[in-house]
């Protein structure tokens, strides 16, 4: 059977808002798609594995994101070479910043990205929390909840992941949500985003499979409760 | 001033009664500004002082424990209905309870207050004793993130001026417990045996991945217990307490309970330290569960239907491994109303796999496709999703044998209303 090799980064710290849904998402559609889906774990001081096909960011808490930015400017280098590569990412909320180049917090600390998005987090003292519709090209409306202190700005041609319809996205001001360069998504939507919007969940399957195999051919899925819950989203208030 | 302030409360309360008004936070909320001191006055009066219960999960059932367990030996407590926890529905029961002369005939305050509301609670009076039960993450939309609810909580615990009781398990409160005794208060712990640990998971061993590479989590030192539960067995809970121990037959049931109780029993022997433990003990196999926290109704078939508050992963996994014990018929009410948690991601960091074996008759409430779509990646079936929470209690209440809905806090709220009238509730 085809395997595809998922890493999740640093499980125990960066998943504060249901981020394992997004890697149980992952593997169960794998599955369904006639994947063997590999799961691998990195954590602060460890190696990146040899083979990986997909790879998966969380959102932590705002304390943990120290910890993790020494040890993710280690690997930086690296996981720049799988992005140029083509390697699927997914990075989420806190992950999504450390994927920038810089955030600088509340308190005027400069903290260094890995820089593969060229985008730049300012901390806010308002937190940005809500339901979040956006609306993209190639995956449709995704649906989510954002709850974030940080302000994240796009820069010169960097790609965003959509445009904001309903809540706030990057920073509230300029409509922008998430960003793209390559095959890597960031974005600052939880719900998890991937198990309720599943066109993009396949559309991460299907990249990493043509990359590693050069062909993808869809399984037969039943998306009847997604659709459901979707329908939900479409009616809430925001 | 005070007198004038109780007076006027009365006086509206009152006339409230004889209009057939409800609205009964509203004295409160006039006396309140009419004299915001009126509350710490006033609480200030009870010779045994107040004590505030607060942390994540188990605050009303923790309360309702430590109010019977003083009331059996004698005490004359002032608490708190739930859900009124805002200074005027304090203020508002304080009103009630107030001789006109101002006198209120209770010896201690035992009040329950969310984390958040504590904070505010605290700048007005000063609590004798603290009780912090646990953190876990809960309702991120409303805190933003754990660690500001255990700053929430570690400022609550250090504004106690006799002592705090608080869980040697939980590292966020044992390591802010160590802080306030090294200040010369008195920290007193409760806890469960290192053989029972694995079932009661702290915050971060909850969402924690189980990989031998995984740098664990920091290790803080667990301070020994004052009460720890060694042993439980259905109902049936042993508790050592200054190395002796004490076993009983409780009427609550989920092993939470029985970790929240020994919080109770501390407590408890800290304020009557004359007392015997095996008194409070013996007091403590009375106590019942409190109102939609594993209670259980009687339908008009005969048959039995439990209701079990549900609010972020830490609860939920308790309820889970406490109440399918006799295969129910199950169902699963998820409302995302701002009391429930507007963001529902929380269902992805609840471990299913006590239901892998069964499946899940209902889903309903305002996210029930979300938690069909949840169980859906863990192969649990569900037979049918009803947004609709009436609609969906009709059709579980036709099923065959014993029921349990599991609840968020407003679906819980409405089954309630709705099976108190229409069903009895059991002894």
């Amino acid at each position: 059977m085809k395997q595809l090799h998922i890493l999740h980064l640093y499980p125990n710290e960066m998943n504060t808002y249901g981020d394992r849904g997004n890697l149980l998402t992952l593997k169960r559609r794998a599955e369904w798609h006639g994947f063997q889906p590999i799961i691998h774990y990195y954590h602060v001081g460890g190696e990146l594995p040899e083979r990986v096909d997909i790879v998966l960011g969380g959102g932590g808490q705002d304390s943990a994101q120290g910890d993790i930015q020494t040890d993710i400017l280690r690997i930086g280098d690296q996981l720049r070479t799988l992005a140029e590569d083509g390697t699927v990412m997914l990075m989420v909320c806190g992950c999504y910043q450390l994927f920038g180049k810089r955030f600088v917090t509340v308190d005027k600390q400069d903290i260094k990205g890995i820089g593969i998005f060229d985008i730049e987090t300012f901390g806010g003292e308002k937190r940005l929390i809500g339901n979040i519709k956006i609306k993209t090209d190639g995956f449709g409306a995704l649906f989510g909840f954002e709850n974030h202190s940080g302000r994240t700005y796009l820069g010169q041609g960097q790609l965003e992941l959509g445009s904001v319809e309903r809540g706030n996205g990057n920073n509230g001001e300029d409509k922008t949500e998430g960003a793209r360069t390559y095959n890597v998504f960031g974005t600052y939507m939880h719900g998890p985003v991937l198990p309720n919007n599943p066109v993009l969940a396949d559309n991460l399957i299907k990249l990493a499979a043509e990359k590693r195999y050069g062909e993808f051919t869809a399984g037969k899925l039943d998306d009847s409760l997604a659709v459901l819950a979707r329908r939900g989203a479409y009616r809430r208030s925001y | 001033m005070i007198y004038v302030s109780t007076w006027l409360g009365k006086i509206i309360q009152l006339s409230m009664s004889w209009l057939k008004s409800g609205g009964q936070a509203l004295p409160g909320l006039i006396i309140e500004r009419f004299q915001p001191s009126y509350l710490a006055k006033m609480l200030h009066k009870l010779p045994e002082g107040v004590v505030v219960i607060t942390g994540t999960n188990g605050k009303t059932t923790t309360s309702k424990m430590i109010v019977e367990l003083l009331t059996a030996e004698g005490k004359k407590v002032l608490s708190n209905p739930t859900g009124s926890n805002l200074t005027r529905g304090i203020v508002s029961g304080l009103l009630a309870h107030a001789s006109w002369s101002s006198k209120l005939d209770y010896d201690i305050a035992v009040l329950e207050l969310d984390e958040a509301f504590a904070i505010k609670f605290i700048a007005r009076v000063k609590p004798e004793w603290v009780v912090a039960l646990n953190v876990s993450r809960d309702q991120l939309d409303r805190f933003g993130e754990v660690d500001k609810v255990a700053r929430l909580v570690g400022t609550t615990m250090k504004a106690a001026s006799r002592g705090v009781i608080t869980n040697a398990n939980d590292p966020h409160l044992s390591t802010i417990g160590q802080a306030i005794a090294d200040n010369q208060i008195k920290v007193s712990y409760f806890g469960v045996s290192p053989a029972l640990r694995q079932y009661f998971p702290n915050d971060k061993e909850l969402v924690s991945v189980d990989d031998p590479l995984a740098s664990q989590p920091t290790k803080t030192k667990i301070p020994s217990a004052l009460v720890e539960l060694t042993n439980f067995q259905h109902q049936n809970v042993t508790y050592k307490i200054n190395n002796q121990t004490y076993s009983t037959n409780l009427k609550l049931n989920g092993q939470h309970n029985y970790q929240n109780a020994a919080a109770a029993l501390a407590l408890v022997i800290e304020l009557l330290p004359a007392t015997d433990p095996a008194v409070h003990v013996d007091n403590l196999a009375k106590v019942s569960v409190a109102f939609g926290r594993g209670e259980s109704f009687k339908l008009p078939d005969g048959t039995n239907l439990q209701l079990v508050l549900v609010k972020n992963p830490a609860s939920f996994r308790q309820a889970l491994a406490s109440y399918l014990f006799d295969n129910p018929a199950i169902m699963i009410a998820i409302n995302d109303n701002y009391a429930d948690s507007r963001d529902v991601s929380w269902l992805w960091d609840v471990d299913f796999s006590t239901l892998s074996n069964t499946h899940v008759s209902l889903t309903s409430g305002s996210r029930a496709a979300d938690m069909a779509l949840r169980l859906s990646y863990d192969d649990i079936k569900v037979n049918v999703v009803e947004n609709d929470l009436n609609k969906a209690l009709n059709k579980l209440a036709e099923m065959r044998g014993d029921k349990i809905i599991f609840a968020t806090y407003t679906a819980m709220l409405q089954y309630y209303a709705i099976l108190n009238k229409r069903a009895g509730v059991n002894p």
